[in-house]
Parts: C-alpha cells; structure tokens; sequence
C-alpha cells in the first residue's frame, strides 16, 4: 500500500492517493469492518451511539445559528424561549432541525444504555477490556448531563423548574455544594442560561470526543445498511413524534410537571421525601459506582452470561429497579381533587419493599431460567441449515422496487418540503434512509448468492 | 429612611405596576396574591422579564379572618418563590384558604406545603411561612421554612419592603430557610409598626 499504485485511471489513483495519505493518521488506527453479511447490531451499539452523536452534532450546530442562550430584552418571554419558538414556527428547516435533535439526544441515552448493558451481559468489558468499560460509564454518565443541560436550554417551564432542582441538588451535596452552585448557576437564571450553553455545545462534546478515543477499540464495525436504518428510523420516530415547545417559564404560577424519561427515576426517588441529597445525588450515584467496579468485581474467566449467574441475575435486578423507579416516576395519581402532596407521594415503605421484592424475583428468575436453558441444551436436535431466502430473480424484482420506491419517496420529500408539510418530509426523508438501508443490504445479500 | 417600592407584578406575570395601598380593599382584595420583584430593577418591563425566582416574592394579602382586612402592613405577607426543598416555585392558592393552615402556599414540584401565619391560642398570629407537609417539613430548622421580606405602611398606606437582613433569624436565606419564629419576633412587629426595622431612624 505503501507503493502509489501506477495503474488504473484517474480516479482509482486519487482514491490510491488519498488512502495512502491517511495511512499515515489516526484514522487509519482504527480497523473498520464492513461485514459481509448482516450481523446482529447489539455487537456494534456504540457505533451507533457514535453515529446518533454525530446527527446531534450536526443539527445542533445548524440550531446555534438561531439559538440566543441570554434572558431579558425579547418582550414578554425570554429570549432563549422566544428563539426557540423562532426555530421551530419560523426559520426554515428549524422543525426538522429541532425535531431530530430532541429525538436523537433520546436515542442517544437509550442507545448508550442498551450498549452497557450488551456489553454487561457478553462479557466483553472483561479481560484487558476495563479502561474501555470504565470510560464507557463516564461517558454515559455525560451523555446524561448533556441531555439534561440540553433541554435546560430550552427554558420553558418544564426546563425552569429542572434548572432550580438541578442547581439546589449541586448546592446540598456537602463540602462542595456552594462553590458547584456558584461555579454552574452563577448570580441567577442570565448567568445560568449562558454557562449551561458553552456547556451543552462546547465544554461537554469536547471531553466526549477526547474520551472516544480512549473508548473505541481498534476494531469497529461500520455497517452502512444498519446505520442507514438506524438514522432513517430515528427521522420517522421524529416526524411521528414531534416534540412541542411547550409553555415559557415563569415563576408566577408554574405547575406539576414531570421530567424527561431518564430523570423520573430521580424524580420518584425525591418524591419519597428523605433527603434530597442521598435520594437525588447518592442513590444514582450508587448505581455508576456498582457500574464502574464491576469489571474488577467480576474478575472470572468466563465470558459468556450463562457461566456467570450471579452477575448476569445483578444486571436483570438493575434493570428491573430502574424500570419500575422510572416507570413509578411518571406515576402520579390522576384525581386532582387529591392535594397535590399526596398525588405526588411515594410511600418509602412500598417503595423499597418493592425494590427489595424485585431484587429477589430477578434473582430467581435468572437462575432457575439458567437451570431450565441448562437441561434445554441436552437434548437440543440440529436445526437444518436455511436455503437462500431469495433467489436472484426475486432480488432483481425487490431491489427495482425498492428503487422505484427511492425514487418516489424523494419526490414525495421534495414536495412535502416545498408545501411546508414538516412532519411529511422528515417523515419522508427517514423513509428513503430506511430504503437505502434495505437496499445496501440486497445488494450485500445478492453478493453472496450464486449466480 | 432607605426603603425601596414595591413593584407589583399580577399574578399572571403581567405587570400591574401600581403601589399596593394598605387601605385599598378592592384592588388587591384579602385572600389575593401578586407577584413581587425584589430587589426590583426600577423597571416593571425589565422586572417583568426577569425569570429569576431568587428575586421573586409572592404577595399575598391574608383571608380576613387572619386580619387580612387590617390597615396597615399586617394584612401582608410576601414569601420567596424558591421553595426551601429543591428551589422550586410555590403558588399561593386562594381557594385553598377556608382551612387557612393547609393548601395555601404549595410548591408543584415536590408538594411541600407553607402556612400562612396561624392564630395561637391568645389569638395573636405565629409562626408564618413554616412548612407544615411535604418534604420541606421533614427537614430541619432552621431549613423547614420559606424566607420573608419584611413590610411596613407609611403614612398614606402605602406599602413598603424593608432592607432585608439575610440571616435566619430575621428574613431568612433564600433557598436555604428560616427560623419561622422570626415572624412574630421581628417581621409582624415591624409590619405593625411596632419595632423599626434595622437601620432605620
């Protein structure tokens, strides 16, 4: 490789050239798969998180251009709320913008999550694999940070009130607490707003982008039908779902209002009224502690999570708990004849039997389904290979299809777009990446057809 | 005397802009509440705009039957915004008042409840602003009760806000507490111009 190829036309050698060039770079460390055939995208979740990643930082950084993370000076509302309506009612392509940026951050958090736990289960963060698996956590915890601090930015009532929870909680951690406050949350909301800011678009993904490089191993796997998917399936999600604004904060009457999904575990967790800091800060930092030291906790040989039956029963009860404290966070009784203290209300005592109740259940289960998967593998009968599931005729109708549906599809994006029908043509535009995806991958699939 | 105004804002958020007269029943009625900027910018736009919670105060003019009728700075309390438990917003909620000791000041976050000033058994009004349910009640004091200013009437009846001493025996400490027996020892006698407040001539 080293040698420049003097064959072939312009083209291949510039290609040749450029590769030879890069050879010499960072980027030529990492060894990319592009596998022949599909393989399951569990193996390769962080390459995902990385793409969802990018999206964020490409949208996010097109919502700079209209962003105004400041307060007074915009009329009756805010001006980083004011902006943000602007974005979304006004400038062209902000919808979309704004739309995919929310649904991405979300999907970043679950794919985070996801990957920990794949990797949790498969064992893979063992055996010369811990500084990968603890920087994993750190990321994870400042992926969360970050989509926190991103929807602070939005300063609407909901980001008001987790602003003021956010920065009390900072102030009631000891030792520490006032100079957090001070140093995050500054004189008050102007200064709050600006720092959350640099924060969220440049302090934040700088330590993400230094830290990948001591989490990517030398082996990724870049699998362009999945990715493709991947990206297009989170347009559709995004032009299904849209997100509204929702109301400008202010302080005169603000009302009840719950948390993003990956805090109403936090919230259920206050809402059980012992100390704010041990449930708000110590609680969930028990969690990334038991996280971060697993991987020399866990110091056996094996790999596989059937040879591993306590760890893999640990990882089912950390799953459940924080099913059930999430899904208890959104939880709030529905009569509001009810005060609202007892609306919000959860009882210590039923919730920690109920995590003691689970805990003991998850154990169960992951051992006594261990023992049956065990007596299951004695008798297991070989399965018959699988034929092709398409011959090369049907792939030559189905990919035709498919490109006629490609083509259809940017006609109906561009008219959608042109009519200002937003969600249509996000909806669209995930439908043509969905497309190319299935595409990349008829066409990997025929490679490996005999024809 | 160094006093500041008042600037009223109603409680939409929209600005009212007017000096609260003690001896005006009509315009800012018992049982009623305003948003209150303090310290304010001189501004009403500017302070209107602000979100700060730090520098808001719920005003509130008591139900009759605390003296919420009373001519003088008495029929007034002003509690911070910021909840004591995690800095949210509490609301005063007037249809809540019949039962002047439950529902009135309560925060939407986390349900913490603060009382009014609550007649003892020689009818005279104590301990105000103290949490009585919610997780703000279950911490300890001096950190179970919301900060105060302090108020007085001139002359004419207007109403006035007193330099405010940010320790917890007088007005407490925003988002941090208050002794709730600094009512009576210091803000009510001040309000009824009985004792001065520091500083003042």
């Amino acid at each position: 490789m080293s040698k420049p190829q003097e064959k072939g036309n312009v083209v291949s050698r510039l290609y040749q050239w450029i590769k030879d060039g890069l050879d010499r770079t960072v980027y030529m460390g990492v060894q990319y798969t592009y596998p022949k055939r599909f393989v399951s995208p569990l193996g390769y979740l962080g390459v995902l998180t990385g793409i969802t990643f990018l999206v964020l930082g490409i949208t996010g950084g097109f919502l700079m251009f209209y962003y105004q993370p400041t307060l007074a000076g915009c009329g009756s509302l805010t001006c980083a709320f004011a902006s943000i309506e602007r974005i979304n009612n006004t400038v062209p392509f902000g919808w979309l913008l704004r739309n995919i940026h929310y649904t991405a951050s979300n999907a970043m958090v679950l794919l985070a999550v996801l990957h920990m736990y794949y990797q949790y289960f498969s064992g893979r963060f063992k055996i010369k694999n811990e500084v990968l698996w603890v920087t994993g956590v750190i990321l994870g915890i400042i992926t969360g940070v970050e989509a926190f601090s991103g929807y602070d930015l939005l300063f609407n009532q909901r980001a008001g009130l987790a602003i003021e929870i956010g920065s009390s909680l900072a102030n009631a951690s000891p030792l520490v607490g006032g100079t957090l406050r001070l140093a995050t949350f500054g004189a008050g909301f102007t200064d709050f707003v600006l720092r959350l800011y640099a924060v969220h678009v440049f302090i934040l993904p700088m330590i993400m982008i230094i830290l990948v490089f001591v989490h990517f191993p030398r082996y990724l796997v870049f699998d362009l039908p999945v990715i493709s998917t991947v990206v297009g399936g989170l347009f559709l999600v995004a032009a299904i779902f849209p997100v509204a604004v929702g109301i400008g904060y202010s302080p005169s009457n603000p009302q009840l209002t719950i948390p993003e999904w990956y805090l109403t575990g936090i919230y259920a967790l206050l809402r059980t009224e012992f100390d704010k800091f041990v449930m708000g800060g110590l609680m969930p930092a028990l969690l990334f502690l038991m996280a971060i030291v697993v991987p020399f906790v866990d110091t056996s040989k094996k790999l596989n999570w059937k040879d591993r039956p306590f760890f893999t029963a640990l990882g089912i009860t950390t799953i459940a708990q924080i099913l059930i404290t999430t899904g208890w966070g959104f939880y709030i009784n529905p009569n509001t004849n009810l005060p609202t203290l007892s609306r919000l209300y959860v009882d210590p005592a039923l919730y920690f039997s109920s995590m003691l109740g689970v805990t003991v259940l998850s154990f169960a289960f992951t051992y006594a389904f261990l023992r049956y998967l065990k007596a299951k593998e004695r008798v297991r009968r070989a399965v018959a290979p699988m034929g092709p599931l398409l011959t090369k005729k049907w792939v030559f109708i189905v990919f035709l299809m498919l490109v006629g549906a490609q083509l259809a599809l940017n006609f109906f994006a561009w008219t959608a777009a042109l009519t200002n029908l937003n969600a249509m043509t996000l909806f669209d535009v995930g439908a043509i990446l969905v497309t190319f995806g299935v595409i990349m991958h008829l066409y990997r699939y025929s490679q490996s057809l005999p024809f | 005397m160094d006093l500041n105004t008042t600037s009223n804002n109603n409680a939409n958020g929209a600005v009212a802009g007017k000096t609260v007269n003690v001896n005006d029943l009509t315009s800012f009625p018992p049982n009623g509440s305003w948003l209150v900027t303090y310290p304010s910018s001189g501004d009403i736009n500017v302070d209107s705009q602000s979100p700060d919670t730090f520098q808001k105060f719920g005003l509130i003019r008591l139900p009759s039957e605390l003296g919420g009728s009373n001519k003088d700075a008495s029929a007034f309390v002003a509690y911070s915004k910021v909840c004591v438990h995690l800095w949210c917003s509490p609301n005063y909620d007037p249809q809540k008042s019949s039962n002047p000791t439950y529902e009135t000041y309560q925060c939407p976050c986390h349900g913490s409840i603060y009382q009014l000033p609550k007649p003892d058994s020689d009818g005279n009004l104590i301990d105000a602003g103290k949490a009585i349910e919610g997780p703000a009640s279950l911490q300890a004091p001096p950190t179970n009760a919301i900060p105060m200013l302090t108020l007085s009437a001139d002359a004419n009846g207007d109403l006035w806000i007193e330099i405010p001493q940010w320790d917890v025996d007088h007005n407490g400490v925003i988002g941090y507490g208050r002794n709730y027996d600094s009512y009576q020892d210091y803000i009510l006698p001040v309000a009824q111009g009985k004792q001065k407040a520091p500083g003042e001539p």
